[in-house]
């Protein structure tokens, strides 16, 4: 019996990669061209642990963002604290973004119905477009700050990572750092936090709280993190990011 | 909280009646208790139910993630999805309960089959398992349980906070077999009494009546069950320091094959032609096992900034409940010289494991240095010691020996049955150790690292005991106890300046120990940004106490090599060589401990004592020795989802010897193809071979000079041991490993099977310069230079089916088949009878071919 089993489960093994790889090969052929989604996630869930960074035509998306700069500014420095800063933001966390607004996958009263007509390429052009403009300039942030405590160093008695680790030691997203060879996190992704307003950064982190924000990988992250936070973290953080 | 009725039946059930719950405790991950693995026949890995591959990987922020730096691939991560998570304040639960039937079947009594587990026709309790989390306070408590049978079960229970605390605690239970196939002829197994049953007579049945008993004894399994309950409790005392405490016990409680007394062996077989048989007096008995261990450890440390600090206890109480193991011996014992014995050799008494007591303090100081370089410092002193109350030399009642003439051999056992017989009362036994460790290491480069270790340790034995009985002022102890030794002329154990003046005897416990110091200086390199050298050299100077030699040097130097510049493989490779002298080698260091140093020892027929053994004679662990070892570890990534790794290794031992261990070698493959695709499949092929050699030498004694002159000449080729008399032999093994692993979740069903198959054989070759070095030269023509060859195989297929049948109820239906072949040519002829002359023997062995089934089926219910 043995004997003839082990030949049998040999062909097995061998016959399994090629029609696994096949069928691997098929779906992401299909999927988005450039987000992975995770094998089992559902559609509202969006893998960005293997998003590359983008690339899209800053100038030509400057021609398309005349109905973006009514709230957001025409230098991408929004007009109201409601709304978020685009100027030097990452491009790939704009397009990854408008994506998820042009899916479905996040929702949202104006900015659902701005996406759901753009194709990839307009929303690559946007957000290079967005990422090229001179961000708002610098504050005065108190550097001793309890939100700048927490920022830089974290709490660590209560599980509070620093904010810095992922978003920069100066808000401005993430140094790519060397790694021998493995891959490396989406930290394009990440988005840059330094000089938001305060009133838009407490309500994402109200939004992560809550668990209101849309499905990704990144939300995971932020989910994870912003429960470790009470409202005056909250508001600590903002006040210092904010004025920065 | 929602949770199942009968779970909380279940619950209820172990608190109250359970005390097992209440005592039990464990390290696992910490090593501090011990118990690293939870598991059982029915799944090894322990919760593989709760083990459902996490799609998602290992990390929200990195891709992959599933290979280890070196290429290896990492199991995708465990995740509680699927079970429904019930959600009460800030706290979440889950909870699985897993119960069904299993059915062994076929050969289900093979030793082989049910060696660790408790195979039972019935229901069994695969996995209870529950856990809460709550996310805000770090908080968690999880308990998980399962039971084959009630020597074959297990539960823990953990609790704590991420970053504070925690407490382990557990109970199992978990059997051996020792022997499924055993025929004891004695009543009362499993106690200290083994008394005969009625139709043989102790110290006088014939060899018939012995051999109808043993036919007529019932077949018995013998095993024990290991019983381990532990706490531990692990947290943060004050800012950087951490304390930890954990105490365990474990109870063996059963049986095991016990030997007997081994006087007379073949060599001095005479055929009497009685119906009451010839010499000798070999008994197999089998001995109860009723132990207990209690462990407790205690710990300090502190890793600060600068200093780091770890302080541990360990202590370690071993109790043995029964102290002593009386038999009694069917056979007729006689004196050689013919002449009836004063009374019949009825009784026999074995001493077992005494109690022992065990601690040792360690304390351990590192500082960090500049050039990032750290000093480590640690010291530790334990001490052992034993203190039971020991028992007289025998428990025979009259007089044993004989009168005959001038031979005057007549023991009263009166003045030998009792403690006042011993020159004290309790062995006041004691080992201490003291130990001494220090370490620097220096990185003063990047890519260049150095170290240097001394280490210094010492076993001191403050053991001493002399074997002197006041009530007769003899030295030694009546040998072979209840065999025949106690009644021959010459081999009774007892010395004395009159009748026993020539007796060879050892007369006092030998209290060896040993100082050990080592050196060691190390270098690792950088080699570019994908290769890496290191160089490790020791020295290593032993000076062991009462041994053939007080003084052992070996230099060893070790060359490794880490690559992965080839390509995506990663290599290690390490070279090692150690060459091992000392100083002069004495073949007999024993003599103060021996009558033959005594005043008035006096040769027997006016000659000196034989020689203790042959000069050339050099022990395994004393002699000259090289040795060379050679690794090579290969791990290559093909594509995304597989890797193949390899392991080829070599040891040679060479040992200066012409007498005694001359070579060892062993050389070994193991080679793995893991295949991991996506989280819904996996699997692997491994295999492995081994083959080992072990080559050694002696040399017969000439019977015919062992009373004559010349028999103090200890010279390889003198009188007593003539080259004609040399020989050697040659034992080598094979062994094999095979197996396959393959499951894959379709979606509604899960499959899995696996295939392992295992294999040793083993060959003893001999070859005798002479039929001088057999014991009955005679018998030459009829060897051919090998005994029989040994071999074992076993192969076992598992596969299982789980599916759900409704959300939260799921059904797994499982078997196994698993067939093998066992030979060993010790257990040759017991098949006829375990009975031959003056020997009763009890286990017939293992099944030499067995096949085997299991097939059950489990109710997974999500709670």
């Amino acid at each position: 019996m043995n004997r003839l089993l082990l030949p049998l489960l040999f062909a097995l093994a061998s016959a399994w990669p090629a029609a696994s790889a096949h069928a691997q090969a098929k779906a992401q052929a299909e999927v988005a061209p450039a987000a992975v989604p995770a094998a089992a996630a559902s559609a509202a869930f969006l893998d960005l642990r293997a998003q590359a960074p983008i690339r899209g035509d800053a100038q030509a998306g400057a021609g398309k963002a005349t109905v973006c700069a009514a709230c957001h500014g025409p230098q991408g420095v929004a007009v109201a604290p409601n709304f978020p800063n685009l100027a030097g933001q990452s491009a790939t966390y704009l397009y990854v973004q408008l994506r998820q607004f042009h899916d479905g996958q996040r929702r949202d009263p104006v900015m659902s119905g701005q996406a759901a007509p753009l194709s990839d390429t307009d929303m690559r052009d946007l957000a290079a477009h967005f990422a090229s403009l001179a961000p708002k300039p610098s504050g005065r942030a108190d550097a001793g700050s309890r939100g700048a405590r927490l920022f830089l160093a974290g709490d660590p008695a209560r599980g509070i990572p620093p904010c810095q680790a992922c978003h920069g030691v100066d808000a401005l997203g993430p140094r790519v750092q060397p790694t021998g060879g493995a891959p490396h996190p989406p930290w394009a992704t990440i988005p840059r936090l330094r000089g938001q307003s305060a009133i838009y950064l407490v309500k994402r982190l109200g939004d992560f709280r809550q668990g209101i924000r849309p499905g990704s990988s990144n939300t995971r992250i932020m989910e994870g993190v912003a429960s470790t936070l009470d409202d005056a973290d909250v508001q600590a953080l903002a006040a210092y990011l904010s004025a920065l | 909280m929602r949770t199942h009725p009968m779970s909380r039946a279940i619950l209820l059930a172990l608190l109250a009646g359970g005390a097992p719950l209440a005592h039990a405790g464990d390290g696992s991950d910490t090593m501090r208790v011990g118990d690293m693995q939870y598991g059982n026949g029915l799944d090894p890995r322990g919760g593989s139910p709760l083990m459902t591959p996490d799609a998602e990987g290992m990390s929200w922020l990195h891709p992959g993630m599933l290979r280890t730096p070196s290429g290896a691939l990492y199991p995708y991560p465990y995740t509680l999805a699927g079970k429904p998570v019930g959600q009460g304040g800030d706290w979440t639960y889950w909870g699985l309960l897993q119960l069904g039937y299993i059915h062994p079947g076929g050969d289900r009594n093979a030793e082989f089959f049910r060696q660790y587990t408790d195979w039972k026709n019935g229901a069994a309790l695969g996995l209870f398992a529950m856990g809460f989390d709550n996310r805000r306070t770090g908080q968690y408590v999880e308990f998980r349980g399962s039971r084959i049978s009630g020597d074959d079960q297990y539960y823990r229970l953990r609790a704590g906070r991420y970053g504070h605390y925690r407490l382990e605690a557990f109970y199992r239970d978990m059997p051996h077999t020792v022997s499924t196939n055993a025929f004891p002829i004695w009543d009362g197994i499993g106690g200290s009494n083994l008394t005969l049953p009625a139709g043989l007579t102790p110290g006088g049945s014939t060899i018939a009546a012995v051999q109808q008993a043993s036919a007529a004894a019932p077949r018995r399994t013998l095993g024990l069950t290991r019983t381990r309950t532990g706490v531990s409790l692990e947290g943060e005392l004050y800012r950087d320091w951490v304390g930890f405490a954990s105490i365990t016990n474990e109870r063996r409680d059963g049986t095991r094959l016990w030997g007997g007394p081994m006087f007379f062996d073949y060599p001095f077989f005479t055929d009497t032609g009685s119906p009451y048989g010839g010499d000798g007096g070999i008994m197999e008995t089998v001995r109860p096992i009723d132990f207990s261990t209690t462990d407790v450890d205690l710990g300090l440390r502190r890793v600060g900034k600068l200093w780091h600090f770890n302080a541990l206890y360990t202590g370690s109480f071993f109790r043995d409940r029964k102290s002593y193991l009386d038999y009694q011996n069917p056979f007729l014992i006689t004196n050689v010289i013919g002449v009836p014995n004063a009374g019949p050799v009825v009784d026999g008494e074995y001493s077992l494991e005494p109690d022992n007591d065990y601690h040792n303090l360690r304390l351990e100081l590192s500082r960090e240095l500049k050039w990032r370089g750290e000093l480590s410092l640690a010291a530790a002193y334990g001490t052992m010691r034993q203190n039971d109350a020991l028992l007289p030399p025998v428990n025979c009642t009259g007089t044993l020996g004989f009168a005959a003439g001038p031979l005057q051999q007549l023991i009263p056992c009166d003045l030998w049955n009792t403690p006042a017989a011993l020159s004290r009362t309790h062995s006041g036994a004691r080992i201490d150790t003291r130990l001494f460790d220090a370490k620097v290491t220096y990185h003063p480069r990047r890519n260049f690292c150095w170290h240097a270790d001394l280490r210094y340790y010492d076993e001191d034995n403050k053991t001493r005991y002399l074997a002197y009985n006041p009530l007769t002022g003899q030295y030694g102890y009546i040998s072979e106890n209840g065999a025949q030794g106690s009644v021959v002329p010459g081999e009774t154990g007892i010395f004395d300046n009159g009748y026993y003046a020539g007796s060879i005897v050892q007369i006092a416990s030998i209290p060896f120990g040993y100082q050990d110091t080592v050196l060691e200086l190390g270098a690792e390199w950088n080699v570019g940004r994908s290769d890496s050298l290191s160089l490790v050299y020791t020295f290593d100077h032993d000076r062991p106490r009462h041994r053939e030699r007080t003084r052992l040097d070996e230099q060893r130097i070790k060359l490794s090599w880490v690559s992965r510049s080839l390509g995506d493989a990663t290599l290690r490779a390490s070279f090692e060589y150690g060459d091992r002298g000392g100083g002069r080698y004495d073949y007999d260091p024993y003599a103060a401990y021996y009558s033959t140093s005594m005043p008035g020892f006096v040769g027997a027929g006016g000659l000196p004592p034989p020689a203790f053994t042959v000069d050339a004679m050099r022990k395994y662990d004393m002699s000259d020795r090289k040795e060379t070892k050679a690794r090579v570890i290969l791990i290559y990534p093909l594509g995304d989802s597989s890797t193949v790794s390899a392991t080829f290794y070599g040891n040679r031992d060479h040992y200066d010897a012409l007498v005694g261990r001359q070579d060892t070698r062993s050389t070994g493959f193991t080679g793995e193809w893991d295949w991991q695709p996506g989280p819904r499949t996996n699997a692997s092929v491994y295999l492995g071979a081994e083959t080992t050699r072990l080559k050694l030498a002696n040399v017969a004694d000439d019977e015919s000079v062992v009373g004559a002159a010349g028999r103090d000449d200890p010279r390889f080729g003198g009188p007593l041991y003539p080259l004609e008399n040399y020989w050697h032999d040659l034992d080598r093994e094979r062994d094999y490993n095979a197996g396959v692993t393959f499951a894959h979740d379709f979606g509604r069903v899960r499959l899995d099977l696996a295939w392992n198959y295992a294999q040793s054989l083993s060959r003893l070759n001999y070859d005798l310069a002479s039929p001088g070095a057999l014991t009955f030269p005679q018998a030459a023509p009829l060897l051919d230079g090998r005994f029989p060859d040994n071999h074992y195989r076993s192969s076992t297929f598992d596969a299982g089916l789980s599916f759900p049948v409704t959300a939260s109820i799921g059904v797994r239906l499982f078997g196994r088949y698993q067939s093998g072949s066992f030979l060993d040519w010790h257990y040759l002829g017991f098949d006829d009878t375990l009975v031959y002359d003056h020997r009763v023997y009890t286990d017939r062995g293992p099944q030499v071919h067995y096949r085997a089934t299991l097939v059950g089926a489990m109710l997974s219910i999500k709670l």
